[in-house]
């Protein structure tokens, strides 16, 4: 399937570790450029006929995501806690094929807002925390996100919210076309003076670049696209960089060590392939796009006798300030049918709670959409708050299945240097390779604001004219999509792990970029920055290539 | 981070990448079996689970479909009856959930032990009255086993008829929900009279 095969002696300019939302735009931007690249992905290559309408399969049975029987983490609240493999699923949980959680995701693409990257210093430094400005701005950034939009798919209505922060060129889709949950979210919010607008999604609302337009069947949300039309890396930036006859995608192959030479460069990756026989492939230069639990692992465990704390570690930082962010549910039941069931999962959202309001006494900012309720057996099964668990209060609950939505509530977690990815002093897995360990607590503002952001969630479906609004808990987050922070980047190398440009301030020719890079978490919603922040790296290292100055 | 099946049509691949709730070793020593379940659950989809239970013993199966009952209860429209919960629980702890089995019988069976004990005039859960049910049910739906018991039943009622339950998408009708490849909008009673988006003059709009 791959343009090109490259032969075992040979050193390839780039190794990618990685074929998700970043690796998969850096291989087509770095082929694209002309270099030799080697995408490695650990899982296999799907396509739209493996993708099934299968709950079980996919929440259950781990039909997408990492297997905790072959690859295990282990999960504590605080230090002082001996972490323990959970009985429930990954705590950094991700989807392990081609085009990595790029598959799976909810595709909503808002970008960040200006203050996100200054967001420190207009407030102020926060104790106990990592609160940080980002060495980059949003205007340098603003290209790039043209480029997500354009370049990956991204349909939505510039300059439809208020709040939105300036852009270059409008988007080039249509919105979606609204859901009922849309209607009544935008009623109810108008009606509270609040601005909502039609949401940004990184799917095809009309042919785009070779891929047909959504067929709106419902299973975006933890479901890989039947119909191609979710701007997935599988069916975008793969087959692009694949085009350009100077890529090969290596499935599974799983990187486990970066290796490096006695003057401290990266030379290849050492990897597994499906037989579990040994590989080690050269490079000139390495990029780790491996997401925000993987990439710092493998950095951990490159540890050598030149880098004791593991690879461009020498902060200290590699696997520190994991966020996840927070964000709780109020659920809502109508009179009359919405069939949320259908379509894609999001078409409203509201920004007016995006900035941080110091009258409210706690950090904290978000955004809400209105929200398809979850497939059929889990949103049966969701539970917390006062969702009634059992009974004829929940048979009464499922038969307004197609009366009901979700009101979200998307929210910021602050960077926490305990909050970390670690390695487990006695976990492998099933390579024997140290698995990885989630240390997590959400900072008390974190919930603060989740909570707050409730009850804006409860009023907007209650303004919307629900019969009926159920909330669920505000609870400390144990399992995560979002993997942001472990390799934050900065000018400082005391303080960060990369530059701005991506480049781990300890090695030359190695560049570090996905969730981990993030100073902040923004309000939920990262895949879009993750993507903008993988072309302007993609950028500048073509550039330093180009140069000779790598 | 590890290499899955190169082929991720086959069965194989499928069962082996469903590995959340098994362990490497009980695949090993049970692959031909869940190969062999996997057809059953596919061949089963259409036809009512009259085989009987392989799992549970008459008077478990008894227990169990009546904590389905009162869990999903059926009347005017159908409950976990109708969609046959109590067979896919059977089918998936000999099978895709075997792993759940060890904590759920002994957990079955201590369930048995305190409703006796705390009922001596009725013989089994399943034959006591609905009002009996529930209010020992009360009490114990805070256990583990009550609630594995609750996310098997809602799996058996609404995941996909493959698995051997939600028979004849009993559980999807009473949702109102349609399994389908394409729709076209409008597609709810709200959105079928929406006039389109009135952009807003300035912040305080």
């Amino acid at each position: 399937m791959s343009a090109r095969e490259f032969k075992a002696a040979e050193t390839v300019d780039f190794v990618v570790v990685g074929t998700g939302a970043a690796g998969g735009v850096i291989a087509r931007e770095l082929s694209t450029a002309g270099f030799s690249v080697l995408a490695f992905e650990q899982g296999p290559r799907l396509s739209p006929a493996d993708f099934e309408h299968d709950e079980l399969k996919y929440f259950f049975l781990n039909g997408l995501t990492l297997d905790p029987a072959v690859s295990p983490q282990s999960f504590r609240k605080t230090a002082s806690e001996v972490a323990k493999v959970p009985a429930g699923p990954s705590p950094a949980l991700y989807a392990r094929l081609v085009g990595g959680s790029s598959n799976h995701f909810t595709a909503n693409y808002w970008r960040f807002h200006e203050v996100d990257f200054r967001e420190r210093s207009v407030l102020g430094a926060i104790p106990g925390t990592g609160f940080a400005d980002w060495p980059i701005s949003y205007q340098e950034l603003e290209p790039y996100y043209t480029k997500v939009e354009w370049e990956v798919g991204v349909s939505g209505l510039a300059h439809a919210s208020p709040f939105d922060p300036p852009r270059s060129k409008p988007y080039p889709m249509p919105p979606m076309p609204v859901k009922s949950s849309g209607v009544l979210f935008e009623q109810g919010a108008r009606k509270l003076g609040l601005h909502p607008f039609p949401a940004p999604l990184a799917v095809a609302s009309q042919p785009f670049r070779g891929r047909p337009a959504c067929v709106h069947c419902g299973f975006c949300m933890g479901f890989g696209c039947e119909a191609r039309a979710k701007s997935s890396a599988l069916y975008t930036m793969i087959p692009e960089a694949e085009a350009t006859g100077n890529c090969e995608v290596r499935t599974a192959s799983f990187v486990f060590r970066i290796a490096t030479d006695s003057a401290g460069r990266a030379t290849g990756v050492n990897y597994f392939d499906l037989d579990k026989r040994e590989h080690f492939q050269k490079a000139r230069a390495v990029v780790v796009s491996a997401n925000g639990a993987e990439t710092p692992r493998l950095l951990l465990n490159s540890a050598s006798s030149r880098h004791p704390q593991g690879l461009a570690n020498s902060s200290g930082l590699v696997g520190k300030y994991l966020m996840f962010n927070q964000g709780a549910s109020a659920h809502a039941m109508f009179e009359h049918e919405l069939n949320e069931y259908k379509s894609v999962q999001v078409t409203r959202l509201l920004h007016d709670f995006y900035e941080v309001d110091p009258k409210r006494g706690f950090y904290g900012g978000g955004g809400i959409d209105a929200r398809i309720n979850p497939q059929p057996a889990l949103w049966a099964m969701s539970e917390g708050g006062d969702l009634p668990r059992w009974g004829a209060a929940l048979k009464t609950r499922i038969e307004g299945f197609s009366r009901s939505m979700v009101a979200a509530g998307h929210s910021t977690s602050l960077a926490v240097a305990t909050n970390s990815v670690s390695i487990d002093p006695k976990l492998k897995d099933a390579w024997g390779v140290p698995a990885l360990r989630v240390t997590y607590q959400d900072h008390p503002d974190d919930l603060k604001f989740a909570r707050w952001l409730q009850e804006r969630q409860v009023e907007i479906m209650q303004a919307a004219g629900a019969r009926h609004v159920w909330r669920d808990d505000v609870a400390e987050v144990e399992t995560a999509v979002h993997l942001l922070g472990t390799a934050r980047m900065g000018d400082d190398a005391a303080t960060s792990v990369i530059d701005k440009y991506h480049r781990a301030h300890d090695v030359p020719n190695l560049f570090v970029c996905d969730g981990s890079s993030f100073v902040t978490s923004g309000r939920g919603q990262p895949t879009m920055t993750i993507q903008a922040l993988a072309f302007r790296a993609a950028d500048h290292i073509g550039q330093f290539a180009k140069r000779n100055e790598i | 981070m590890n290499p899955t099946d190169g082929d991720p049509n086959s069965r194989r691949s499928f069962l082996l990448s469903g590995g959340g709730l098994l362990t490497g070793v009980w695949i090993a020593a049970h692959w031909p079996a869940i190969a062999a379940a996997a057809q059953h659950a596919a061949a089963a989809s259409e036809v009512p689970a009259a085989a009987g239970f392989q799992f549970f013993s008459p008077a478990e199966a008894a227990d169990v479909a009546a904590i389905c009952a009162q869990i999903v209860p059926s009347g005017a429209t159908p409950g976990a009856t109708e969609a046959h919960a109590a067979y896919f629980i059977d089918h998936a702890l000999t099978t895709f959930f075997a792993a759940w089995a060890a904590d759920f019988r002994p957990g079955l069976n201590d369930f048995q032990a305190k409703f006796r004990a705390a009922n001596p005039a009725a013989d089994a859960f399943s034959r006591a009255s609905s009002e009996q049910q529930i209010a020992f049910l009360k009490s114990a739906e805070h256990t583990p086993f009550f609630g594995s018991m609750r996310t098997l039943t809602l799996l058996g009622m609404f995941s996909s008829p493959k698995y051997g339950g939600n028979y004849q998408t009993a559980g999807w009708r009473l949702m109102g929900f349609v399994d389908q490849h394409a729709f076209t909008p409008p597609f709810g009673h709200y959105d079928r009279q929406y006039t389109g988006f009135v952009p807003y003059t300035d912040k305080s709009a």
